[in-house]
């Protein structure tokens, strides 16, 4: 069955956390989007439910997911689908983002996103996911590229030709996280920039710019600072070849004053900005 | 090896029941640590005055112990630790204001985001037939009784000073946690109105109520005494309305 697209959209936002809800209520801030994790909505009632309401009477609203599973052999769970087309129906969000990842296998949740291998079988659990997904909830899915740190042997295609395919079948849309390229990257000596390669960037709804940290090993998707140079130099890169996509910084700890989470998402408008100039 | 192997395997790894090194060992080293980290720091957050009370690592090492027992299952965290005063009353069998206060934390974090329920207020006390109402309460209504103080513990720490030490305190005695509007409440009951809320949340009749507190006390004002508690429990938005049994 066709699934329905999101309607274009290429502002630029911030992802909604706790300590910065006062902010968006009380005053119009200069973002043109926001992004909630959709989870922390989906309850019975209360405050949540009221923060949501307010928030969106001043802004559009994308609705990002962390526990769709959809990468695991089990079910795709129709309970959290149904707890998220209800928060859809009332927030009528920009759209609805997950990760191409799993978070558990057999009912066991590790609230974690997991690698997946980039095999055939992979590809068609995967893909059979998000088709239900997609029926339950009435509209195409924007996935997002996770970070990682297992590669997988038995892997027998690129992330981004994985990616291409997915869209393909099943006709989502890609979330593509700036960060996670680079440290997936970084961790498995590979190239960030050859990332894109062979990825449909038509297919690209919106971007998301993060910091990481450096763990003993590897680098930490921790969203814990800053976005670093490498990934703005990066970001840089990638502009002028997605053109104007909607995008956003994404902090989820040690969360500054909502100014400097501004000032962030201000450079990322004058880099794309520089970029469509460049590309005109 | 088929995609469900593994994911098993990498499940039973990231969990730590499974010593095998089938994947990147520093890699599997993030996935192991993320998984503990978040659980435990999720008890911390629903915990938090629990945490105040035992201390930072006693209550670190309760926390892995309920990690290592527990597997997560649902799709939400707020799911994760409903069982963690069970835990703690099996590891304070003397100290139950440990499980109690972990009980009212975990209580008042359910309550925060439960069903909504728009409670009636005064002028809604009408019937017919008194001994003949039930009593609908709003969905986020919990009681149980308590064998300490821990509810004065509770506030002290909520409100940044010394609390109480912690003693036993009379049988019977309890708390109702239920949310108001869009905050969580609790209060303390003293044994009679445990009783009266425990039947009334069972289905009894206000006559039955009323019955009730005869037999507890032999009191000629019985009925004022019945009316108060019903009274108390409107003006706290408990009751979300009256229902003809």
């Amino acid at each position: 069955m066709p699934v329905q697209s999101p309607p274009a959209f290429h502002g630029f936002g911030l992802g909604l956390r706790v300590p910065h809800y006062a902010d968006f209520i009380a005053t119009q801030q200069p973002v043109d989007f926001v992004e909630v994790i959709s989870e922390n909505f989906m309850v019975d009632g209360g405050r949540p439910l009221d923060i949501i309401d307010r928030v969106r009477e001043r802004y559009r609203v994308a609705l990002h997911g962390v526990s769709m599973n959809l990468g695991s052999v089990d079910a795709v769970d129709l309970d959290y689908l149904r707890r998220l087309r209800a928060l859809a129906r009332r927030v009528d969000p920009l759209w609805i983002s997950d990760h191409v990842s799993w978070t558990g296998v057999d009912g066991f949740n590790t609230h974690d996103l997991l690698p997946l291998p980039y095999t055939e079988e992979a590809l068609d659990v995967l893909a059979a996911n998000v088709s239900i997904a997609q029926d339950v909830l009435g509209r195409a899915l924007v996935l997002e590229n996770p970070s990682t740190y297992v590669a997988f042997a038995d892997s027998m295609m690129t992330e981004a030709a994985f990616l291409s395919a997915l869209c393909e079948r099943t006709g989502c849309q890609l979330l593509l996280d700036v960060n996670n390229i680079y440290v997936s990257a970084t961790n498995h000596g590979l190239d960030p920039d050859d990332w894109l390669q062979g990825l449909p960037l038509e297919r690209v709804r919106q971007v998301h710019l993060a910091g990481h940290s450096q763990g003993r090993d590897m680098l930490i998707d921790t969203h814990d600072a800053p976005v670093p140079d490498p990934v703005w130099r990066l970001y840089a890169r990638f502009a002028s070849r997605l053109g104007h996509v909607a995008t956003m910084i994404e902090r989820d700890d040690h969360i500054p004053p909502l100014a400097d989470l501004l000032a962030e998402l201000q450079q990322a408008r004058l880099i794309a900005a520089s970029a469509a100039r460049q590309a005109a | 090896m088929s995609l469900g192997e593994l994911q098993r395997q990498f499940i039973a790894s990231v969990s730590g029941t499974d010593a095998r090194e089938s994947f990147d060992t520093q890699g599997m080293r993030v996935y192991a640590n993320n998984y503990r980290s978040q659980l435990v720091t999720t008890l911390r957050d629903t915990y938090a005055k629990t945490r105040l009370w035992l201390g930072d690592e006693t209550f670190d090492l309760a926390a892995e112990r309920y990690v290592d027992e527990h597997v997560p299952s649902s799709w939400t965290l707020d799911a994760y630790g409903h069982d963690f005063p069970d835990l703690l009353e099996r590891d304070y069998p003397d100290d139950p204001d440990v499980s109690e206060l972990a009980w009212l934390d975990g209580t008042l974090r359910q309550a925060f985001s439960g069903h909504d329920g728009a409670a009636i207020d005064a002028g809604a006390l009408i019937a017919d037939d008194w001994d003949r109402v039930e009593f609908v309460f709003v969905p986020t209504l919990r009681f149980r009784r308590m064998r300490s103080n821990a509810v004065s513990i509770w506030k002290a720490l909520a409100d940044e000073i010394l609390p109480p030490g912690a003693v036993q305190t009379s049988a019977g005695d309890g708390v109702r946690v239920w949310r108001r509007g869009l905050s969580p409440r609790f209060a303390s009951m003293d044994a009679r109105e445990c009783a009266c809320l425990d039947l009334a949340l069972a289905g009894a009749t206000f006559g039955e109520i009323c019955e009730r507190l005869r037999q507890l006390h032999a009191s000629a004002a019985m009925a004022a005494e019945a009316g108060g508690l019903l009274r108390a429990w409107v003006d706290d938005g408990l009751v979300l309305s009256l229902r003809q049994g």
